[in-house]
């Protein structure tokens, strides 16, 4: 009923603004602003059912839900570090692959632009399965009992992964920020005598990271969902921890708790992200 | 003596010949116009003399250094270090200023003279505040380019290249991307550099600029130089019926 509430006035608002010149402003005429106040009361009961479910699902059972949270938490921790990492290695890798793409010797920008073209065209899960399995399907290295510190090869194997498929995406975003940028400003740096070193660093690389950063953000994103995929190498990260307590409990309580972290997380570099896009608007 | 020795240049782009044997000499002290129709070569004159091109054949000395020159058909270019020595003998003014947008006005112009010439940042801003001062732009000295007008800053561009005290300034149609009113701040400060006997090669389009500042005006088109001579004969009275039919548009 709300929902019928609230088309109905858009139609009658859409052909209210015909009556309007371009860009002026709009009072809306009394029969929206009614229906929209409908749609609003109506809205309520539905409201209150859901959030009454979502209480009952985590206040049936108070210690459920704790240790569900503890545990998800638990996993998190795991998901947090194969993201952690990840970005980590894979941007500078990405700076690499897109440098390499971009080289003069045909050699090794033929190498890269196989490397991108396989590593975006085939799935991340496949990637992940080959990294764990490949050393001892492919030359009989046993990689149990390979540990660095904490870390355990399924952990380390899904952080080589990601990172490798992730310098992919990374480094066609660096390559087009780099090629987009002017001719000019090459020409300007070589002139006042600056080494090609200084050039990239000082001029062209700061440029475009801020032309970079938008596109970056979507991957960065991306890949605190992808962080579930490790699931496929049996790491307890969050989503693994999901699946088996939504079992456990059949219920989709843990799911849905599941999602709030991955949400929150992301809401968290989103405003980062907004943050340091603000920072950098000092030119234009 | 001369500052810029050009000697047969010949410049190619795939199977167009852009530069047909150019032939080119500035004093110390000396301005130089270079005017003629788009497409007749000048700016690439320009570019072979400031290294962003590499001529096919040909000599080009700037500043006693040799850059390059031909022997029994084949080009020789000097080493990286004579390279790195010669770019700091000349500067060069862009038609679309191409400062550096993510620096302020003021590391524009210190920026290479702290990284490049070894400066100490006291040094360089003394340096910097001395050339704004003289470009009227003190007051901007902390914004960023995209805060300024197009004269404001093509006029930064021009102090930038001042900035290594170079023996030579070439400018690339500084003013085709100024409004004519924008183009007379430019024109003065250029003006102002004559006064001082800046040895300058100016590719304009800007005829009675040309006329009035320039002590030689070289006249090109079709990769050849067609006419040149003082500044004032040759606007006034062109020999060439090409130099005629081109001022007649002016």
């Amino acid at each position: 009923m709300a929902v019928v509430c609230l088309i109905v006035s858009e139609i009658i608002m859409n052909s209210h603004k015909k009556n309007y010149p371009e860009g002026a402003k709009i009072k809306k005429p009394f029969s929206v602003v009614l229906l929209t106040a409908a749609a609003g009361v109506l809205a309520i009961p539905l409201l209150i059912l859901v959030i009454k479910k979502l209480v009952d699902l985590v206040t049936g059972d108070l210690e459920t839900f704790i240790s569900t949270i503890r545990l998800l938490g638990q996993g998190f921790g795991f998901s947090f570090g194969i993201f952690f990492f990840t970005i980590i290695f894979s941007l500078p890798l990405g700076l690499i692959v897109a440098a390499g793409k971009m080289s003069k010797i045909k050699t090794i920008s033929a190498f890269f632009k196989v490397y991108v073209s396989v590593l975006r065209g085939t799935p991340l899960m496949l990637q992940l399965l080959l990294v764990y399995f490949g050393p001892y399907y492919l030359f009989g290295i046993s990689t149990g009992s390979i540990e660095v510190g904490p870390f355990n090869y399924r952990f380390i194997a899904s952080i080589i992964g990601f990172s490798l498929n992730y310098a992919a995406y990374f480094a066609e975003i660096f390559r087009g920020g780099i090629q987009s940028m002017p001719k000019g400003q090459y020409e300007a740096a070589q002139v006042l005598g600056f080494s090609k070193m200084q050039t990239y660093f000082k001029i062209i690389l700061p440029q475009v990271v801020k032309r970079v950063l938008p596109s970056v953000g979507n991957e960065v994103i991306t890949l605190v969902k992808d962080t579930s995929l490790a699931q496929v190498l049996a790491v307890t990260e969050m989503f693994t921890q999901a699946s088996a307590l939504a079992s456990a409990q059949v219920s989709v309580m843990p799911f849905i708790v599941a999602g709030l972290f991955y949400y929150l997380m992301n809401f968290i570099i989103e405003s980062l992200l907004g943050f340091i896009e603000k920072h950098m608007n000092y030119y234009s | 003596m001369n500052i810029l020795e050009m000697h047969d240049i010949h410049k190619s782009f795939n199977d167009l010949e852009v530069l047909k044997g150019i032939d080119l000499n500035v004093a110390k002290g000396e301005i130089v116009a270079v005017i003629g129709p788009s497409g007749g070569g000048k700016s690439t004159l320009l570019r072979c003399a400031t290294t962003l091109e590499r001529v096919d054949s040909g000599k080009i000395v700037i500043g006693g250094d040799v850059l390059c020159d031909t022997n029994g058909g084949k080009i020789r270019y000097c080493d990286k270090k004579m390279l790195g020595e010669i770019r700091t003998k000349f500067g060069l003014v862009f038609q679309n200023f191409n400062l550096f947008p993510h620096f302020s006005v003021r590391r524009n112009i210190t920026e290479a003279l702290i990284h490049v010439h070894r400066k100490s940042k006291a040094e360089a801003d003394e340096i910097c505040n001395s050339l704004l001062k003289k470009m009227h732009l003190i007051h901007k000295a902390n914004e960023y380019p995209c805060n300024l007008s197009g004269g404001q800053q093509q006029r930064v561009s021009i102090a930038r290249a001042l900035a290594t005290n170079p023996e030579i300034i070439f400018f690339d149609e500084p003013t085709s991307a100024l409004d004519p009113e924008l183009t007379k701040g430019v024109l003065n400060v250029i003006k102002d550099l004559a006064a001082e006997k800046m040895t300058m090669v100016i590719v304009t389009h800007e005829m009675s600029f040309a006329r009035d500042v320039a002590d030689r005006i070289v006249f090109m088109d079709g990769g050849v130089i067609v006419e040149e001579g003082p500044a004032y004969e040759l606007v006034t009275n062109p020999k060439e019926e090409r130099t005629k039919k081109f001022l007649a548009g002016y």
